[in-house]
């Protein structure tokens, strides 16, 4: 502690600027991690809030995932004798004509029985009265808002409230306000209660409930119900806790949550280099300093703790920084990722406040310092053994001995041989990662031979452009490759990131686009809400067959899309004609005899799976899978594989008939229209309008507004990568700018040397700035060719553990370009304010240095 | 009216002379089949009024009978019926009519704790019992309003079927007419039902007003019948799931 205080904490005084540029790295890191988790979390943590709120007293929920079930299961669970309260529930997301245009969360109740499950606290006080429960089940235009939802639009009780029903716009009216209460705060207030028979109606369903909450007989034991509730039901259904809705959406967020842990990790990791690069200079600029401590006693176990614990203390202070920082990122970003994650996977939630974990915390902390630690090992234990004599004389020591880089080199060797082994016969995923790793370490192992010779071959070019700038510039960087290679090996791992993620970016996007063309052909699509995600609203069959019979219409497929379980996993079971796609679609087939597994699918002898759930579920053709339908457990063989990229958790194409079967639903979330030569989506608009009427609710869509709906939400998606790119660009020009630091301090004697012998100050900013852009040249030439590797690897990645979808490989050359003025402009910039340090110093002080 | 009362008869069989007033009160009481229109009027606890009109009708046996509350008035909820199957071995089967949706739903046996359409009855408080779904007690004699009644406990025999723990009925003893009943959730008195108004009509002592109070929210709702006629023919097809969407 005394040493920290005497003579580390002096040192870091004296190099503040630099002591924070290298903590810079730790901020960011944990920054991103933090900020990413809790926005994350707060997204979570409001749909569990919404979930807990709205499921009030509600023991156990039954519902057949997405799909609803009929009418008739609600007796069933009614007349089991452990049941003290079961009632049905529908609940939807609607976005009603009011001021504050924000979307409402519609939880639809039989009031009858609902209020032993919930309590609705009117405002009245008097719900006898006031609020007429007769009135509000006998009028299907009832509606019962909160007091927050009334304050914010100028509601109040007998108010006419305009919402989006199957039957075009309705008008509701408020026939009860509920105080503030646990229910009333679900979903930021923005909550409305209306009966459950009525909303069947407003939302498409038919006769069908979207899930039955439930309250057990006092004394008994949920969990045993619930295994007595599942043996009533069959396998169709899921009998389950309400807490169990959250770990669902956990499930289907887990591919932001990689994602984040994937950014935040990666900013760690390069921040890791700048550390190491900070404290392998303080070791040698430190030499002397180490050198009388060792001659006065101090041991060299002393001397490295005095460095880690240095490091730790950084650490300590970047993480904590970082950790503020992270929970001002999370509050920026939550209500929007809240929105994203909603729209990518039709979840009801409204993220508005943020919620930190401090388990969250506490870990970023100590990643943080562990990070900062690992960093400073090295450079710690070369600092334990500096002789004590050598340590007091001058020279140079930014010098790589010749056996240190061959020792790298052969490491680099071995490490590749075992990625070469890995990727020739490792299938499994730990020899893979365990290849990719080492295929990073070779890489980090290489920078400062590669950097040296790439240095060594830019010298001419330099020499000959600018004869004395160039020259030192590059011999800067020659004669202290250790200087250097750290803030390199940061701007190469950023560069090769940036070059995976483009590559990723590219390579989706180019798939996305061909299955658009191909799979997804219909000139025009029927939506029931503008939300292609949103599966709220659902089209009753006969909307379907009045749309083929209007001329022009040349051929419709009717499609239903539910999510359910599968392995435990919720899959989208994608339902349709599958002989009328097999008509008009190309679905590009992995597995399968095309014709075969249309004719079979089609007569619903068995299901299509897509490529990305056969990679996740490990599935394949022939496999026989066991689909839990309400009708009792479907056993269908896998007849094909093809590329379909509806869902990242992967998606099952079965019949339209064995879904009406089985699921007994004859609804569609969607209507594709294939039109007739010569009609155009205007005049088929038109029609539809004249045939309908207003009877129902419907969004018309052509091909063009799906594409580009789609390509939206894989922008939306692909932004997290900016976010990535963005941490990789600032931690490399935070690398640059640490690392020009130290060289001038370390130069500073050199540059006033040359100075004094009639340099001009522009020579001098010269030189600088051209070792900068010669930093970031070398990490950038390096950066690309780690980035051809890391791209396999990313690519590789996504297919086997993020979205299983198998993306072409493709060198983004394009993000190359780009990429050159970026951080050759950025190392420029980085370099501007230490070129001007190194000439305003003083140049007394310069040759006094050292 | 007075049939719509016995369903708070619940209890065990624990004194024969009490089991016996409780079923020959249920005889004495007992017709073929009645109709009547009555008018609810329910009180909140500033004053506040809140008026229905409905019509009622009930053929069979008391504790197998089966009605039809339809009701009339307010405009709101004209149209809105309630159809009530009892049976003497299990709680009643009961259905609601929503005229607007066009559609019934089923009442679930758990729910009838709930209130009767913002009343201060509850659905369990419009079905008949037979006097063999309670166990009896008599716990003495009491003058009420100076009338000599027996008091007597009713205990349901499955706890399931009611939301009360026990119930004591003051049962007049000129007329075996029950006149007052006390319900209680374990030992809290929950809530008081008074028959204020007791005519003989057709030769039969029947409750032309009660009164029905709430005891914990502290408000009260009021019914009135009128036009009440016992032994009228009415078909047995009016009371069919069938007949309630048809609105008959």
């Amino acid at each position: 502690m005394i040493l920290l205080r005497l003579i580390s904490w002096q040192y870091t005084r004296k190099h503040l600027l630099r002591s924070w540029l290298t903590i810079a790295g730790i901020v960011l890191g944990v920054a991103v991690f933090v900020g990413m988790h809790t926005a994350n979390q707060s997204v979570l943590t409001a749909f569990t809030q919404t979930v807990d709120r709205i499921a009030g007293a509600t023991q156990l929920q039954i519902s057949a995932g997405e799909a609803g079930f009929e009418e008739e299961i609600l007796e069933r669970v009614q007349n089991v004798p452990e049941v003290r309260v079961a009632v049905p529930v529908i609940e939807a997301v609607m976005n009603p004509q009011t001021k504050s245009q924000a979307n409402i969360l519609i939880l639809a109740v039989d009031m009858t029985g609902d209020r032993s499950l919930r309590d609705y606290a009117l405002e009245s006080g008097d719900d006898s009265f006031i609020e007429d429960p007769l009135v509000f089940l006998a009028q299907p235009d009832s509606i019962m808002i909160t007091r927050e939802f009334a304050a914010e639009n100028d509601l109040k009780s007998n108010s006419e409230l305009t919402l989006n029903s199957m039957d075009g716009p309705k008008k509701f009216i408020v026939r009860g306000i509920m105080k503030s209460s646990g229910l009333t705060t679900a979903f930021g207030g923005n909550l409305a209660i209306m009966d459950v028979y009525a909303a069947q109606k407003i939302f498409g369903r038919g006769r069908r409930f979207d899930r039955i909450d439930v309250a057990v007989q006092e004394g008994l034991d949920p969990a045993t119900v619930q295994v007595r509730l599942e043996k009533v039901l069959g396998s169709g259904f899921q009998v389950e806790p309400p807490s169990s809705r959250a770990k669902q959406f956990e499930s289907l967020s887990s591919v932001y949550g990689m994602l984040a842990n994937i950014t935040s990790l990666f900013a760690l990791f390069i921040g890791m280099f700048l550390i190491y690069n900070s404290f392998a200079i303080a070791v040698t600029q430190r030499r002397s300093e180490i050198g009388i401590l060792r001659a006065l006693g101090a041991t060299r176990r002393q001397i490295q703790i005095l460095f880690l614990a240095e490091s730790a203390v950084g650490g300590l202070v970047g993480a904590g920084l970082g950790v503020v920082l992270g929970i001002l990122i999370a509050r920026g970003i939550a209500g929007s990722l809240g929105q994203f994650l909603g729209e990518v996977y039709g979840v009801a939630q409204k993220a508005e406040e943020v919620s930190s974990d401090p388990r969250l915390l506490v870990g970023a902390m100590v990643l943080g310092v562990v990070t900062s630690l690992i960093a400073a090992w090295i450079p710690a234990r070369n600092a334990a053994r500096v002789d004590p004599v050598q340590a007091l004389q001058k020279g140079r020591f930014q010098l790589l001995t010749a056996g240190e880089n061959r020792m790298r080199r052969w490491l680099a060797f071995g490490l590749l041989s075992f990625v070469g082994v890995s990727l020739a016969f490792g299938h499994g995923r730990l020899i893979f990662y365990a290849g990719y790793f080492s295929a990073i370490f070779a890489g980090v192992l290489l920078v400062p031979t590669l950097g040296l010779w790439l240095a060594r071959g830019l010298r001419p070019i330099l020499k000959a452009i600018w004869p004395v700038e160039g020259t030192l510039a590059a011999d800067s960087l020659i004669q202290s490759p250790r200087r250097t290679s750290g803030a390199v090996t940061a701007l190469a791992l950023s560069v090769s990131l940036i070059i995976a993620l483009g590559g990723m970016t590219q390579a989706a996007y180019a798939s996305i686009e061909e299955w658009l063309r191909v799979a997804l052909n219909p000139d025009m699509y029927l939506a029931p809400t503008q939300n292609f995600t949103d599966r709220s609203f659902r089209f009753p069959a006969e909307l379907a067959a009045e749309v083929e019979k209007i001329p022009g219409v040349r051929r419709i497929q009717a499609v239903r899309i539910v999510r359910l379980p599968m392995d435990g996993e919720p899959v989208m079971f994608v339902s349709l004609d599958i002989s009328s796609v097999s008509q008009e679609a190309r679905l590009p087939i992995v597995s399968g005899d095309g014709p075969t597994m249309y004719r079979q699918a089609a007569a619903g002898k068995g299901v299509i799976i897509s490529d990305n759930f056969a990679l996740m579920h490990n599935r394949k053709l022939g496999d026989i899978l066991t689909l839990a339908t309400p009708s009792g457990p479907l056993e269908m063989p896998v007849l094909g594989v093809v590329v379909d990229f509806s869902d990242q958790k992967g998606s099952i194409l079965l019949d339209r008939s064995v879904f009406e079967k089985h699921w007994k639903d004859t609804s569609a979330n969607v209507i594709r229209i294939y039109l007739q030569p010569g009609v155009t989506v205007g005049q088929m608009r038109e029609r539809i309008a004249t045939q309908t009427g207003t009877r129902f609710r419907y969004f018309v869509f052509t091909n063009e507004d799906l594409r580009s709906y789609i390509l939206r939400i894989t922008d939306q998606w692909f932004g997290l990568t900016y976010i990535q790119i963005a941490v990789a660009v600032l931690v490399s020009i935070l690398g640059i700018v640490n690392t020009l630091t130290v060289s001038i301090t370390d130069r500073r004697r050199e540059l006033g040397v040359l100075q004094a012998v009639g340099g001009l100050r522009r020579q001098i900013r010269g030189t600088i700035w051209l070792e900068a852009v010669l930093i970031g040249a070398i990490g950038l030439i390096l950066g690309c060719g780690f980035g051809a590797v890391a791209l396999y690897y990313a690519l590789e990645t996504s297919a086997r553990d993020l979205s299983g979808m198998r993306l072409a490989y493709g060198y983004p050359f394009r993000t190359v370009l780009t990429l050159i003025p970026i951080i050759l402009g950025s190392a420029f910039l980085a370099s501007l304010a230490p070129a001007e340090a190194a000439v305003r110093g003083s140049l007394v002080e310069a040759l006094e240095y050292e | 009216m007075n049939k719509l009362v016995f369903i708070l008869f619940a209890g065990t069989l624990l004194a024969q002379d009490a089991r016996k007033i409780v079923e020959e009160s249920q005889k004495l009481h007992r017709s073929r089949s009645q109709q009547y229109e009555g008018v609810l009027e329910v009180y909140d606890t500033k004053g506040g009024k809140n008026e229905k009109r409905w019509q009622y009708a009930r053929i069979g046996s008391y504790g197998e009978s089966k009605s039809v509350l339809r009701f009339l008035a307010p405009p709101l909820v004209k149209g809105v019926a309630l159809l009530v199957q009892n049976h003497p071995d299990r709680a009643s089967d009961q259905w609601m009519w929503t005229p607007e949706l066009n559609r019934d739903r089923r009442i679930a046996l758990q729910d009838r704790s709930t209130r009767f359409f913002g009343t201060d009855f509850s659905f369990e408080d419009l079905e008949e019992r037979d006097v063999d779904q309670s166990d009896y007690t008599l716990l003495g004699e009491e003058a009420l309003n100076g009338q000599a009644c027996y008091k007597i406990e009713s205990v349901a025999k499955k706890s399931r079927t009611t939301q009360y723990s026990r119930v004591v009925i003051w049962v007049r003893k000129d007329i075996l007419l029950p006149v007052q009943f006390e319900m209680f959730v374990k030992s809290e008195l929950v809530k008081r039902l008074i028959h204020k108004r007791v005519e003989k009509v057709q030769n039969v002592w029947s409750t032309l007003e009660l009164e029905m109070n709430d005891l914990k929210k502290k408000t009260r709702t009021v019914m009135k019948t009128e036009k009440l006629k016992y032994d009228v023919a009415l078909p047995e097809e009016q009371f069919t799931l069938q007949a309630l969407r048809r609105g008959e």
